[in-house]
C-alpha cells in the first residue's frame, strides 16, 4: 500500500500541514522511511458523518446517523418521524441535515467494532432527548415552522421539481442541492407563469388556439423521437394542456371582467335577465326590489370567485346551478365538490313570487339566502374585510319556506 | 436504415396530442368537458410519459 493511498482519506489539513509526510520515493518496495507507513496503514480511517447511499429511504440522514453512531438507523428514523409530528422540527432538522450533511463519496469508514461509542448510550440519549425536549421542540418548531416551513417547502419543491425533470436526485454537497433547488424553482415558476397565461388565454376565448398549439407540440415531439429528440418541450406543453383543461372542465370565461360587482335594482325595470363576471365576487341584493308575482328569471355566470344572492323572505327560489369545482348553499341547502350540478325545482301559489336562478360558477361559490350575513352593509354595499363572508349564514332557516313544494335533486 | 424511435419522446408526444386533440373537441362544442372527464385523461397522460420516461431511463 502506497502512502499515498494511506492518506487519501485524511483531511487536506493533515496532509497538507507542516507535520506532512515527505512523499514516498517510487516503487512499491523502495527503502526508506517505511515504518511510519506501515503504522499509517494500519490506522482506521477517520469516521466522516455523511449521508448513507446504501441504507437511505429519503436522503440517507438517518442511515448515515446510524453509520456514525453504529446504530441500528431505524431509532434514528423513528426519532425523526417523532420530532416531525411534535411541531415539524424532525421536518426542518432533516432538511437542514438533508443540505448540510454531504452525501457518501465511497471514502466514509464505518465505525469499528468496539470503536463505536456506546449503542445503548446513543439510545438512551435519544430517548432522554425526547422526554425532556418535546415540549420545548413543540413550542419551537411550531414558531420555525411558521417561519422556515414555508421556505423549506420551497427548497423541497425546488428539488423535486428539478429531479423529476433532469432525473438528478437530492445528492451530493449543499452547493449541489443549493443548485438543484433554485433550478427546479425556476422551472416552477416558468410553468406556473405559463399556465397562469395559458389559462387565461382559453378562458378569453382563445381555447381552440391553445389546443393547436397543444397539438402541433406533441406532433413536434413526435416527429423529435424520430429525429432528433425535443424533450425539453414536452413539460410546458403538458403544462399549457393542463392548465387551459382545467379552465375548460371548469367552464369559465372572462366575459363580464374581473373584480367586484354590487347591484341592488328598486324595480323589475333595473333587474337584468343575465348577470356575468370574468372573476371576483358577484353580488345582487333583491330585498329592496320591487319583484311581481309569478316568474322572475334571473341568470348568473361567474367565471372563478363567489356569486351572492340575497333574497327577500317571502320569495320562492327555484334554483338550476352548475359548479365546476366549488360550492353551491341555497336557504339552507348545500353541495359542493366538484362538477356539481344543482336543482332545486320549487314551485309556488300564482300570488307568490317565484325567483327562478340559472347559475353557472367555474370554480367557487353561489349562495343564496334571504338575510344578510355579516359584514353586510344594509346602507350600502360596504363588505368588511373579506374573511367575514367566510362565516356561515348564523340562523338561515333549513328550506325555502315561500315554495308551495320543493323538490330537490342535486349531484356533485 | 431508419433511426429507431426514442421510446419516451414518442409516448410523451402521443400522449400530448390526445390532451390537445380532448382540448380541441371541448373547444368546438363535439364533447363536453368536465372534472369528471379531465381528471383521468390528465392523469393518463401525466403517467403515461411518466412511465415511458421511467423505462427508458433504466434500459
Amino acid at each position: 500500500m502506497t502512502m499515498d493511498e494511506n492518506t487519501r482519506n485524511e483531511p487536506d489539513e493533515e496532509r497538507e500541514g507542516p507535520q506532512a509526510p515527505p512523499p514516498e520515493p517510487e516503487g512499491p518496495q523502495a527503502p526508506g522511511p517505511e515504518a511510519p507507513t506501515e503504522q499509517l496503514g494500519r490506522a482506521p480511517r477517520k469516521r466522516r458523518l455523511v449521508r448513507s447511499r446504501s441504507e437511505r429511504v429519503i436522503g440517507g440522514v438517518c442511515g448515515g446517523l446510524g453509520r456514525y453512531f453504529d446504530v441500528d438507523p431505524v431509532i434514528f428514523r423513528i426519532a425523526a418521524v417523532a420530532l416531525a409530528l411534535l411541531g415539524g422540527t424532525g421536518v426542518l432538522l432533516y432538511l437542514a441535515a438533508l443540505l448540510l450533511v454531504p452525501a457518501d463519496d465511497g471514502t466514509a469508514a464505518a465505525a469499528a467494532p468496539g470503536e463505536g461509542r456506546n449503542r445503548a448510550l446513543v439510545i438512551a440519549a435519544v430517548v432522554l432527548l425526547l422526554l425532556v425536549g418535546w415540549p420545548f421542540l413543540l413550542g419551537g418548531g411550531l414558531l420555525a415552522a411558521g417561519i422556515f416551513f414555508p421556505l423549506a417547502i420551497l427548497v423541497g419543491a425546488g428539488v423535486l421539481v428539478w429531479w423529476l425533470v433532469s432525473g438528478e436526485g437530492p445528492s451530493g454537497d449543499v452547493g449541489d442541492v443549493a443548485k438543484r433547488a433554485a433550478l427546479g424553482l425556476g422551472v416552477l415558476i416558468l410553468c406556473g407563469l405559463l399556465a397562469i397565461a395559458a389559462a387565461w388565454a382559453a378562458a378569453a376565448g382563445g381555447d381552440t388556439v391553445v389546443a393547436v398549439i397543444v397539438i402541433m407540440a406533441g406532433v413536434a415531439v413526435v416527429a423529435g423521437a424520430f429525429l432528433k429528440p425535443v424533450r425539453w418541450l414536452i413539460l410546458p406543453a403538458v403544462v399549457i394542456g393542463l392548465a387551459a383543461g382545467t379552465v375548460s372542465a371548469a367552464g369559465f370565461d372572462l366575459d363580464g371582467g374581473v373584480g367586484e360587482r354590487s347591484y341592488r335594482p328598486a324595480s323589475t325595470t333595473d333587474l337584468r335577465e343575465r348577470y356575468e363576471l370574468g372573476i371576483g365576487e358577484l353580488v345582487l341584493d333583491l330585498r329592496d326590489t320591487d319583484l311581481p308575482s309569478g316568474d322572475v328569471p334571473v341568470e348568473i355566470d361567474l367565471g372563478m370567485g363567489s356569486a351572492r344572492v340575497l333574497v327577500p323572505d317571502d320569495v320562492c327560489v327555484a334554483t338550476t346551478a352548475e359548479v365546476g369545482m366549488g360550492e353551491v348553499r341555497v336557504l339552507g341547502h348545500s353541495n359542493e365538490g366538484i362538477d356539481v350540478d344543482y336543482e332545486e325545482a320549487a314551485s309556488a301559489a300564482g300570488d307568490v313570487t317565484r325567483l327562478v336562478l340559472d347559475a353557472n360558477v367555474g370554480i367557487g361559490e353561489l349562495r343564496v339566502s334571504d338575510r344578510p350575513w355579516d359584514g353586510f352593509d344594509e346602507h350600502g354595499f360596504d363588505f368588511g374585510p373579506r374573511d367575514r363572508f367566510d362565516e356561515p349564514f348564523g340562523d338561515e332557516p333549513e328550506g325555502n319556506l315561500a315554495c308551495d313544494n320543493v323538490g330537490e335533486t342535486s349531484s356533485g | 436504415m431508419g433511426r429507431r424511435p426514442e421510446l419516451a419522446s414518442l409516448v410523451a408526444g402521443l400522449a400530448i396530442v390526445a390532451l390537445g386533440a380532448v382540448l380541441l373537441l371541448a373547444s368546438t362544442d363535439v364533447i363536453e368537458l368536465s372534472f369528471g372527464v379531465f381528471a383521468p385523461v390528465a392523469c393518463a397522460a401525466t403517467g403515461a410519459i411518466l412511465l415511458a420516461r421511467g423505462l427508458t431511463r433504466h434500459e
